[in-house]
């Protein structure tokens, strides 16, 4: 019996150990993020997703950082690159969480990087898509608040283009803001940015 | 027993933090270069780390035994070891760079592609509908493409001193007979089809692929959008018509129909040309495209259908009435085409074309009626080995029957066509041997039913890379195609004409700008004949016509130099010479010019919401027949001069206003001159010239869209 009782008990022992060490690394990958070590910290985030190959959310954090790092990356080639490997750490998390909200918002962002690149090359190429998307996620999702938020400053981008009213995208700002406010993180490191950007756009309502 | 468990939990415990084995090593490129930060770790563990300056790196673990371990880079191929961990010390690893599209060589040579993202894209799909002067016709603007030639009172695509029937449309790699509309004598036509519905093309202006026969000079392939991404509906309000378009979208599936009514009556009323319309040009068109997409596959069915009429009087030295030109035309198109992937390797395709076309036409008095039938059937298959290999393999079927009949004012009416049916095999392999260098070689093996004989083509293109942005390129070939119609009608007692095509070319891509230099050289053989003036009943054919076409192409074009401004300029050399038709000798033809240059500029001014585009092309003469001196195609005309303007106004997000003129400056164009048939009193034969049908075209459309979201436009049919 006590036999029994310790062989679980190291079982268990081993199993926290493991969920112990997701926690340590994913805390570690983000304390380099923080530093500004974007590709350290990406890096991490790979080794952890290869460790935890049912978790989404090292995968996202991958995906992210490379997204985001692309803004204003001039080099064609370099870009690719880039992109490319964010786009297969999307397609893994998808693969693992369909119909997931964060992951199609974050999907988004991949095109509009292409679309910011050049625009006049693949805004009319992506610019459907980015729509399409955010509808997608939104009728997942309506009360989530970077969904609210993307979608927002997505259609106030192309409004403001053509001097129309922005107003009602403010509004939804505004929504974006009270639903940070009441948003709860369903899981250990689930994505919560957002909320300062949604205070920065709605600045610009003013 | 205590003790035991203690044993146990100390061993566990030792396990966990002291059976820990380094695995260590070396990162480095093909060149033996260190790789810093790339990311090595053991697959499904935490064991890992990334190299440092010199590629290095080491790190524990405590699994034991065989294991994978990954290395990772970016623009890299990432590397995977199984080994045995104990095994893994000192390891040098070397990375292979990843052929992607960007870095990679691509087979050029000849090839102008509108594509979304391919780097041999010279021309974007907004390109062809933005260009000052192609009034949204895909045809006209691949005319200021290098290696056309610009023949203004004809319109189609003339490709390297080629006849406009030497270069083949398809449509989703299937063919289409009748790709122009009918018109006017002396009057431009346009192609068939809206670009609206296209989500790339591919202008070849010689050596193109094995897939790809019966052209002699050039293919021009068109591809239909795969997915439309909006529901939308458009209405447009011209100077020359309405359109409707609506798209709809289903889960799996999506529908787009186009349709317009144009009639010419209204601006001829306003604005005179030359000609006297008795009833001025109309037509409607309808465009559709239905779009299933299954598990695996995605099946299209394009249909198109158009009817034009007109009834025109023109001048003419031989007829002091003029020539009368009564004409009804009805074309229908049917393409449907099935592709299916079953693996990362292996994917099918199958298509299938119907063409009916009946044109009916008075000239004077005279009836002549033409009815056309063809069928297209082809299947393919396609083999890829990573980015390394590919093999593309495939059969195809053409089917033409086409039956005319020519009633004079005296009833003798006469009765002729032709039935031909050709069918074709190819296969073609492509290697990527490196980023540097690819090669692609093709065989074609066709049957042909008018000789009953085998035909081989050979096709080969190699691509080398030098310095990190340009790249050389060579592509050799032989390419059969039966006579033309015209001559087919008569006499089916020839043989399919040939043509071997040798390409030189460099291309160099540099942050958005690209520069193309294209020598070529191209011998005909086997031409057909004929002891006429044009081809007749009693005609002698044979095929021993010959002719050659060489020159150079260049091409610039820059969209990130100045801000806003994106341009382009095109020039061709031709020297070409046939001796074919009725020529008593080799002659440069009358379709060929020596000298073809277009400068294309496209300006957004972001404070007007406008884009402004304004196109200037030039051509030298071309030649013609002067009947009062001796000889044959002995004189040339002057050059031909245009410039053309549009401007896009976009209202707000969903409507646009369009203007457009062409030939803005009203320069006095010459496209030939007729002879008197006979001569007056002093032995002088009398001509006219033949002048456009009018020196300016000008047009003005309004474009409104119905969608959902708020930013779509028609900007891109414009």
């Amino acid at each position: 019996m006590k036999k029994i009782t310790i062989a679980l008990f190291l079982i268990l022992g081993m199993a926290t150990q493991a969920q112990d060490q997701y926690s340590q690394k994913m805390g570690e990958a983000f304390g380099l993020w923080k530093q500004n070590k974007a590709t350290e910290s990406s890096q991490l985030f790979e080794r952890i997703a290869n460790a935890e190959p049912q978790k989404w959310l090292p995968m996202y954090y991958a995906a992210q950082i490379n997204i985001l790092t692309s803004f204003g990356i001039k080099d064609e080639e370099f870009l690719t690159e880039k992109l490319n490997k964010a786009q297969l750490f999307l397609d893994k998390a998808k693969e693992i969480s369909p119909k997931n909200e964060e992951l199609l918002v974050l999907q988004a962002f991949w095109y509009t990087v292409w679309i910011a690149y050049d625009g006049a090359t693949y805004g009319p190429m992506y610019a459907g898509k980015v729509s399409k998307i955010y509808k997608n996620a939104y009728n997942i999702a309506p009360k989530n608040p970077r969904v609210v938020l993307a979608k927002a400053e997505w259609d106030m981008g192309s409004a403001r283009y053509f001097n129309k009213d922005i107003t009602p995208y403010c509004k939804d700002i505004e929504k974006a803001i009270e639903l940070f406010d009441i948003f709860e993180q369903k899981t250990p490191f689930y994505p919560s940015w957002g909320k300062q950007r949604a205070e920065q756009v709605l600045n610009q309502c003013k | 027993m205590k003790t035991y468990i203690l044993s146990i939990l100390l061993g566990s415990s030792f396990l966990f933090t002291y059976g820990q084995t380094k695995i260590s090593g070396r990162v480095v490129d093909e060149y033996q270069q260190a790789i810093p930060n790339a990311n090595i770790y053991l697959k499904e563990s935490y064991d890992g780390t990334a190299t440092n300056e010199k590629g290095e790196f080491d790190f524990t673990t405590s699994k034991v035994a065989e294991q994978t371990l990954l290395v990772s880079y970016l623009g890299y191929e990432t590397k995977t070891i199984v080994k045995d961990v104990a095994k893994m010390q000192h390891l040098k690893i070397q990375l292979k760079e990843n052929i992607n599209s960007l870095n990679a060589v691509v087979i050029s040579a000849g090839t102008f592609s509108s594509g979304e993202k391919s780097k041999t894209t010279t021309l974007k799909p907004l390109d062809i509908v933005t260009t000052a002067g192609s009034l949204a016709d895909p045809i006209a603007a691949f005319q200021t493409m290098p290696g056309t030639s610009t023949v203004a009172d004809d319109g189609r695509l003339f490709v390297r001193g080629g006849r406009a029937e030497e270069t083949q449309i398809f449509i989703d790699g299937i063919r289409v007979f009748t790709p122009y509309t009918a018109s006017v004598n002396n009057a431009p036509t346009r192609g068939r089809y809206s670009p609206f519905l296209f989500k790339g093309m591919t202008f070849s202006t010689g050596g193109y692929s094995a897939e790809y026969g019966q052209a002699l000079s050039g293919v021009l392939l068109m591809n239909t959008i795969d997915e439309p991404t909006n529901e939308r509906t458009d209405i447009s309000v011209m100077s020359l018509g309405v359109g409707v378009g609506n798209t709809q979208i289903w889960d799996k599936s999506s529908l787009t129909i186009n349709t317009s009514y144009i009639n010419l009556g209204p601006y001829i009323s306003l604005y005179p040309d030359r000609n006297q319309w008795n009833k001025p040009y109309q037509s409607f068109a309808g465009e559709s495209v239905y779009r299933r997409h299954f598990k695996k596959g995605l099946w299209k069915l394009y249909a198109a259908f158009d009817a034009a009429s007109f009834d025109i009087t023109q001048v003419d030295i031989n007829n002091f009435d003029g020539m009368n030109f009564k004409t009804d035309a009805k074309n229908g198109y049917l393409n449907t085409s099935y592709k299916h992937k079953f693996n990362k390797r292996w994917s099918t395709f199958y298509g299938l074309s119907y063409t009916l076309a009946h044109t009916e036409t008075f000239i004077n008095s005279d009836k002549l009626e033409n009815r056309q039938q063809a069928v297209h059937v082809k299947a393919k298959a396609n083999y890829k080995l990573g980015s390394f290999m590919g093999l593309n393999f495939g059969a195809e079927t053409f089917f033409q029957d086409i039956s005319e009949s020519y009633r004079e004012t005296s009833q003798n009416q006469f009765d002729y066509g032709f039935d031909n049916s050709l069918s074709s095999v190819y296969g073609e392999t492509q290697f990527q041997f490196s980023k540097n260098f690819a090669t692609r070689t093709g065989l074609r093996l066709s049957y042909n039913n008018l000789t009953e004989k085998l035909y081989f083509a050979r096709r080969l293109s190699l691509a080398y890379k030098v310095g990190k942005q340009g790249q050389l390129s060579l592509a050799v070939g032989n390419f059969h195609q039966n006579p033309a119609q015209e001559v087919l009608k008569f006499n089916g007692n020839v043989a399919p004409e040939e043509s071997k095509q040798y390409i030189f070319n460099y291309q160099l891509n540099k942050n958005g700008k690209i520069f193309r230099a294209e020598a070529y050289y191209k011998k005909y053989s086997d031409l057909v004949k004929y002891n006429t003036d044009l081809p007749e009943f009693d005609s002698d054919f044979n095929n021993h016509g010959k002719g050659y076409a060489k020159g150079v192409d260049l091409f610039w074009r820059d969209n990130k130099g100045i801000k806003n401004l994106d341009y382009w300029f095109s020039y061709s050399f031709l020297d070409t010479r046939r001796d074919f038709r009725n020529y008593p000798s080799s002659l440069q033809p009358n379709f060929a010019n020596k000298h073809n240059a277009s400068v294309v500029t496209k300006y957004w001014m972001d404070a007007w919401k406008s884009q402004i585009g304004l196109t200037y092309r030039f051509a030298s003469g071309r030649t013609y027949t002067d009947k009062n001196t001796t000889g044959f195609l002995n004189k040339k005309t002057k050059a031909y001069n245009s410039l053309n303007f549009n401007w896009a106004y976009l209202l707000s997000p969903q409507k646009i206003i369009f203007f457009s003129a062409t030939n803005v400056l009203g320069t006095k164009n010459v496209n030939g001159y007729q002879y008197a048939n006979t001569a007056d009193e002093h032995g002088f034969f009398e001509r006219q010239t033949i002048k456009p049908t009018a020196d300016r075209f000008f047009f003005v459309g309004f474009f409104w869209t119905l969608s959902k979201k708020q930013t779509d436009n028609q900007l891109d049919q414009l």
